[in-house]
C-alpha cells in the first residue's frame, strides 16, 4: 500500500476509536435499558443485552405519574416553541429592518443576556413567582424558559433575516405589499432554516431543563420529565434498569428531533459564527 | 424650460415632516419588539435587579413567609470574603473552569481535524455519535456515567482492574474529590465536545482550499499548515466557543448535582452548587443571592471580551 | 400610462452625503429615458426615489400629475426590475408573476389569462411550473421584465438590469428590452453606467455625475454637442481624445497651437462660436473623437505628426495609438477618470510632452507600431472647453441642454 493509503487507514482507525469512546455511554445506557436483571447487575459486564427484555421499560412507564410528566414535559415544549418562535421573529425584524434609538444596545443585550448565569437567577425567580402564587404552575416554567431561549432565537432570526437579500422585500413592495405584509409573505419563507433552528434549540432547552423545573415543580403530577427522572434514586439505592430505560425515553425525542435537522443546526449556527 | 418654478411652493419643496405614514414607520420597531422586550424583562431583568437587592438583605424562612427582606447592606458580602469556604469555591471554580474548557476545546479542534481526516463512511458514523451525543439531556448523561462509575457494577472499575491498572474492585469514584472531579470532568467535556468539534468542522470546511494548497506548495507541512493558516482564520470562531464554554463550564450545576444524588459535600461545591445550597437547603437567600451576584459580575466580565469579539468580527452592526 | 416627473429632487443622507442634487428631469409618457454615470452619480438613488424605495429630501417626484412623495411604493403603480432580479425563489415562476395581480385583488381567471399572456411572448411558457434557482441568467431576467409588463404599470423603472448578464446575451436583451417597451409603450426610466447600453436604447439620455445631472438629450445630441468635458469623454466608445491646447491671436485670426503644430480655425468656425474669441492668449482643452482622427494621405489642410505606438486590429477597423507632442490634460476631476487612456506626459513645457491619440484607421492601411505617421485635422470636428469649469465652446443654434423635454 502506498504511504498515503496506510496513513488513510490509520486515519480511519483513529476516527473509529474515537466513534467508540464518544458513543460507548450513549451505547451502554441502550443496552443497560434492554437487559434483564441478572445481566445488569453481574459483575462482570455483559456486552450485549441477550436476553432482551422490555421489562425495564415497562417499569418505568408504570410509574405513577409518567404519562402526566410526559403531558407536561409535552405542553411546556409546544408552548414555549410556538411563543418563542413568535417572539423572536417580530423582535429580529425590529433589529434587522429597523433603524432606531437603542438598536445597538438591544443587540449587546441580546448577546449579554445569553450570559447571564440561569441559576444564579433560580432565588430570585422564585421568591417572585412565589409572591405570584405562580409556583408550582407550569406557566411559570414556561415564561422562565422562554427567558432562555428568546435572546439566542432573537438573534439567530436576525442573521437570518439579514441574509434575505433587501431587493425581496423591495420588489414586493413595489409589487403591491405593504411594508409588514413583504415581511410576512417573503421574509419569513424564506428564513425557514432559522425558524427551524431555533425551534430545535427552544425544545432541546425546554425539554432538557433541570434546575428550575426542579425548583419550580414540587409536586410529582406537575413536574416534568427530566426531573421525573431523579425519582428512581431513593434512600434504597438505585433502580438502574428502569433508570436506564426511563433516561432513553427521555432522551429519545430530541435525538429524532436532533437527527431530523442537525445538518441545518451546523449550518445555522455557523453562518453566524463564520461570516465570511 | 424647466418646470414651471412657480409651480412648485415653498410648502412643498419642505416635504411634510410628519405624515401619518412616516409616524407609523417610526413607530414600528418598538411595537415589534415590544412583547419580547416584557418577556425578558419580567423574567431577566427584574429578578436581576431583584437579586442585587436580595444580596443586600437578610431573607431567611422568616422573611420568605413574610414576603418582605431586611435591609442589612453589605453584611452578606462581608460574610462570605471572610468565609474560607467561598474563596475555596471560588478558586475551585476557576480551576475547573479552566480544566474543563481547555480540554473541551483541544479535544473538540482535535476531532474537528480528525473529521476531515477520515473516508466518508467513518465520517459519517463520527458525525452522528457527536449528534447523539450532543442531543442525549444532561441529566440523562449524569445518570449514565453514573451507572458507569457505579462502584459495584460500574463498567469503569471491570475495565481498570481488567487493564491492571490497579485494584479498582468496589473503588468508589467519589469518596476522593479529585477522582470524583476527574469522572465530572470527563462527562462535563464528553458532553461539550461534540459542539465544539461539529461547529470547528463547519469553520474549516470554509477555509479556502487555494490558501491550503499555496502553503503546501510553499513547503508548509501539516502541523505548519494548521498553526500558520487554518488556526489564525479560525480565530473568531474560537474565541466565541471558548468564551461560550467557559460561560457554560463556570455555571456547572446538574452534573454534580445528580451525580451525588442531590447531596453533595462541601468538597464539591461549586459556585452555582454553593449559592443553591445556601439558599434553598439552608434557607439563607440573601447570602445565596450575594454569591449569585459574584458569579454574575464575574460572567459579565468574561461577556465582555466575548461581546467585544462579536463586534470585531462585525457581527453587531 | 403615464408621464413622470422629477421637480428639485434631492437627496442628502444623514451623513450629509448628497446623493442627489437638484434634479430636474421630465420622462414624457411612453418615453424611454436612460440615467446614466458612473457609480455613486446618484441614478440609482434617483430611480429608488421614483419607486418610493428611498425617502425624498426635498423636491418632488409626480407620476402622472399627482405628486407622489407621501406614497408607499404600492400606491403608485409602478413596477421595477432589479439588477439581482429579485425574484421570489420560495416560488413558482407562475407564482412570481402573478403575485403582483395577486396583491391588487385582480380575479383568478384574468391572473391566469394575463401570466399566461406575458408567458407566451416572453418564451417562459414551459417554465411556469419551476422555480428561479433552476433557470438560467438569461430566463430569470425575463421573469423579472414579465413580473413587471404584467401588472401593466403607469411606468416601468429598470435598475441596471443587464449587468448581471454576460456580454453576448446582454446585446440580445438590450434589443429585447428595447423591443418591447417600443411595443408597449410604457413609460420607462432605465438606470446603468454603461454607456453603450443608454446610447443605444434611450429615445432620450440623461448623463448624471456625483448627483448633479449633467445633461440630458437624445443620444446623438449628446454625442456630437456635449455640453462639458466629463459628457464628452464619458459617451462614446473609445472615448474623446482630450489634449490642453492654447488660442492665439495671430494677425487677427484665430489659431489653435497644440504641441508644436499650429492650426488655423477657419472663420466659419470662429462664427459659430463667437466665445471662442475671449480665449485668445488662453489655453483651452481641445477634444477629437477617434473616428476623426485620420490618415493624412490626401487631406491639404492642418495636419499632426506622430508616432505609432499600438496598433490594435478589429477586423473591421484599426485602433491606433499615436504618440503626439503635446499638453496632456491636468484637470482630471473634469473628466470621466476611467475612460482615459494612459499616456506618457514627463517633460516640461508643450513641446517635450506627449499624448496618446485614438483613432480608428481604414482596415486596408498597413501600419505598424514605431512607425511616424500623420494625423489630418480637421478643426470643424474639434470640440472646445473651458479648462477651468470644463464647460464645451459651444456652437450657437445648437440648443444647450434642457433638462426638461424642450
Amino acid at each position: 500500500m502506498s504511504s498515503r493509503q496506510l496513513g488513510k487507514v490509520g486515519w480511519n482507525a483513529l476516527g473509529l476509536a474515537v466513534f467508540v469512546v464518544m458513543i460507548f455511554p450513549v451505547y451502554w445506557m441502550v443496552s443497560t435499558a434492554f437487559k434483564t436483571g441478572p445481566n445488569i447487575f453481574s459483575y462482570s459486564p455483559k456486552w450485549l443485552p441477550i436476553p432482551a427484555t422490555l421489562a425495564n421499560f415497562g417499569d418505568a412507564i408504570h410509574r405513577q405519574y409518567f404519562w402526566q410528566n410526559v403531558r407536561n414535559s409535552l405542553i411546556v415544549v409546544v408552548v414555549v416553541v410556538t411563543l418563542s418562535l413568535a417572539l423572536a421573529f417580530l423582535a429580529a425584524l425590529a433589529l434587522a429592518k429597523f433603524r432606531f434609538y437603542g438598536r445597538k444596545a438591544f443587540i449587546v443585550i441580546t448577546i449579554a443576556v445569553l450570559m447571564v448565569p440561569l441559576n444564579a437567577l433560580i432565588i430570585p425567580l422564585y421568591i417572585t413567582l412565589s409572591r405570584v402564587h405562580e409556583v408550582n404552575k407550569l406557566s411559570g416554567v414556561i415564561i422562565t424558559y422562554m427567558t432562555f431561549v428568546l435572546p439566542f432565537a432573537i438573534w439567530t432570526l436576525r442573521g437570518f433575516i439579514l441574509g434575505v437579500p433587501r431587493e425581496l422585500e423591495e420588489a414586493a413592495m413595489v409589487d403591491g405589499t405593504t411594508r409588514f405584509g413583504a415581511f410576512v409573505r417573503i421574509l419569513l419563507p424564506l428564513v425557514a432554516p432559522g425558524l427551524v433552528a431555533t425551534s430545535i434549540f427552544a425544545f432541546i432547552q425546554a425539554w432538557n431543563e433541570y434546575i428550575i423545573a426542579y425548583v419550580l415543580l414540587s409536586s410529582p403530577e406537575k413536574q416534568t420529565l427530566t426531573v421525573w427522572l431523579a425519582s428512581f434514586t431513593t434512600n434504597r439505592g438505585t433502580e438502574w434498569g428502569p433508570l436506564m430505560a426511563g433516561a432513553t425515553l427521555t432522551a429519545v425525542p430530541v435525538v429524532i428531533f436532533f437527527l431530523i435537522v442537525q445538518r441545518r443546526i451546523a449550518f445555522g449556527l455557523t453562518a453566524g459564527a463564520v461570516r465570511g | 424650460m424647466t418646470v414651471a418654478e412657480s409651480e412648485v411652493s415653498l410648502a412643498s419643496r419642505r416635504r411634510r415632516r410628519w405624515s401619518r405614514h412616516r409616524v407609523m414607520g417610526a413607530v414600528a420597531p418598538y411595537a415589534l419588539l415590544a412583547p419580547a422586550a416584557v418577556v425578558l424583562g419580567a423574567v431577566l431583568f427584574y429578578p436581576l435587579y431583584l437579586i442585587a437587592r436580595l444580596s443586600f438583605e437578610k431573607y431567611g424562612l422568616f422573611e420568605l413567609i413574610r414576603h418582605q427582606g431586611k435591609w442589612i447592606g453589605l453584611d452578606n458580602y462581608t460574610q462570605i470574603i471572610h468565609d474560607g469556604q467561598f474563596w475555596r469555591v471560588l478558586v475551585r471554580t476557576i480551576v475547573f473552569t479552566a480544566v474543563n474548557v481547555s480540554l473541551t476545546m483541544v479535544l473538540g479542534t482535535a476531532i474537528a481535524l480528525l473529521l476531515v481526516k477520515v473516508s466518508g463512511v467513518v465520517r459519517y458514523m463520527l458525525t452522528g455519535a457527536l449528534v447523539f451525543v450532543w442531543a442525549t439531556p444532561v441529566v440523562v448523561a449524569v445518570d449514565v456515567w453514573r451507572w458507569i462509575v457505579d462502584p459495584q457494577f460500574g463498567i469503569l472499575n471491570w475495565a481498570l482492574t481488567k487493564v491492571h491498572a490497579g485494584d479498582f474492585f468496589h473503588h468508589d469514584w467519589f469518596v476522593n474529590p479529585w477522582s470524583g472531579f476527574a469522572v465530572i470532568t470527563g462527562l462535563v467535556v464528553w458532553g461539550a465536545i461534540p459542539f465544539v468539534a461539529i461547529t470547528v468542522f463547519a469553520g474549516l470546511s470554509q477555509v479556502p482550499g487555494e490558501l491550503i494548497e499555496a502553503a503546501r506548495i510553499d513547503g508548509a507541512r501539516s502541523w505548519n499548515v494548521f498553526r500558520e493558516v487554518t488556526f489564525p482564520l479560525l480565530k473568531p470562531i474560537f474565541v466565541i466557543l471558548a468564551s461560550l464554554s467557559i460561560i457554560w463550564d463556570f455555571q456547572v450545576f446538574n452534573q454534580i448535582w445528580i451525580m451525588l444524588d442531590q447531596r453533595p459535600s462541601a468538597d464539591y461545591y461549586l459556585m452555582s452548587v454553593y449559592s443553591f445550597v445556601e439558599s434553598f437547603r439552608l434557607s439563607e437567600y440573601g447570602l445565596g443571592s450575594a454569591i449569585a451576584v459574584v458569579m454574575v459580575l464575574i460572567m459579565f466580565a468574561v461577556t465582555f471580551v466575548y461581546i467585544r469579539q462579536m463586534v470585531k468580527a462585525g457581527e453587531v452592526r | 400610462m403615464a408621464d413622470v416627473q422629477l421637480v428639485h429632487l434631492s437627496k442628502v443622507y444623514d451623513n450629509g452625503v448628497v446623493a442627489v442634487n437638484d434634479l430636474n428631469l421630465e420622462i414624457g409618457e411612453g418615453e424611454f429615458v436612460v440615467l446614466v454615470g458612473p457609480s455613486g452619480c446618484g441614478k440609482t438613488t434617483a430611480l429608488r426615489m421614483v419607486a418610493g424605495l428611498e425617502e425624498i429630501s426635498e423636491g418632488e417626484i409626480r407620476i402622472g400629475g399627482k405628486v407622489v412623495n407621501d406614497l408607499p411604493p404600492r400606491e403608485r403603480d409602478i413596477a421595477m426590475v432589479f439588477q439581482n432580479y429579485a425574484l421570489y425563489p420560495h416560488k413558482t415562476v407562475y407564482e412570481n408573476l402573478a403575485f403582483g395581480l395577486r396583491m391588487r385583488k385582480v380575479p383568478k381567471d384574468e391572473q391566469k389569462r394575463r401570466v399566461q399572456e406575458i408567458a407566451r411572448v416572453l418564451g417562459l411558457a414551459d417554465m411556469l411550473k419551476r422555480r428561479p434557482a433552476q433557470l438560467s441568467g438569461g430566463q430569470r431576467q425575463r421573469v423579472a421584465m414579465g413580473r413587471a409588463i404584467v401588472r401593466e404599470p403607469k411606468a416601468f423603472l429598470m435598475d441596471e438590469p443587464l449587468s448581471n448578464l454576460d456580454a453576448k446575451l446582454r446585446v440580445q436583451m438590450r434589443a429585447e428590452i428595447a423591443r418591447i417597451q417600443q411595443a408597449l409603450r410604457v413609460t420607462t426610466v432605465y438606470v446603468t453606467h454603461d454607456q453603450v447600453e443608454a446610447m443605444t436604447m434611450g429615445n432620450r439620455v440623461a448623463v448624471m455625475r456625483d448627483g448633479l445631472l449633467q445633461q440630458v438629450d437624445t443620444p446623438q445630441r449628446l454625442y456630437d454637442a456635449p455640453v462639458n468635458l466629463f459628457v464628452a469623454s464619458f459617451v462614446g466608445s473609445p472615448a474623446m481624445n482630450l489634449v490642453e491646447a492654447s488660442l492665439e491671436l495671430d494677425d487677427g485670426k484665430l489659431v489653435c497651437r497644440i504641441g508644436d503644430t499650429v492650426l488655423e480655425l477657419p472663420s466659419d468656425l470662429t462664427a459659430e462660436r463667437p466665445s471662442l474669441a475671449n480665449y485668445a492668449g488662453r489655453r483651452v482643452a481641445v477634444g477629437i473623437r477617434p473616428e476623426d482622427v485620420r490618415e493624412a494621405a490626401g487631406w491639404d489642410g492642418a495636419r499632426l505628426r506622430g508616432r505609432i505606438l499600438l496598433v490594435e486590429s478589429l477586423g473591421s477597423e484599426q485602433l491606433v495609438h499615436i504618440e503626439i507632442t503635446a499638453a496632456p490634460l491636468e484637470r482630471s476631476d473634469l473628466v470621466d477618470t476611467a475612460a482615459q487612456l494612459p499616456g506618457p506626459s514627463l517633460g516640461v513645457d508643450d513641446s517635450e510632452r506627449s499624448v496618446t491619440l485614438l483613432g480608428r484607421f481604414d482596415r486596408h492601411l498597413l501600419l505598424a507600431s514605431g512607425e511616424a505617421v500623420e494625423v489630418a485635422i480637421d478643426p470643424r470636428l474639434l470640440h472646445f472647453f473651458d479648462l477651468e469649469t470644463g464647460a464645451a465652446i459651444s456652437r450657437v443654434g445648437v440648443p444647450v441642454a434642457t433638462p426638461v423635454a424642450g
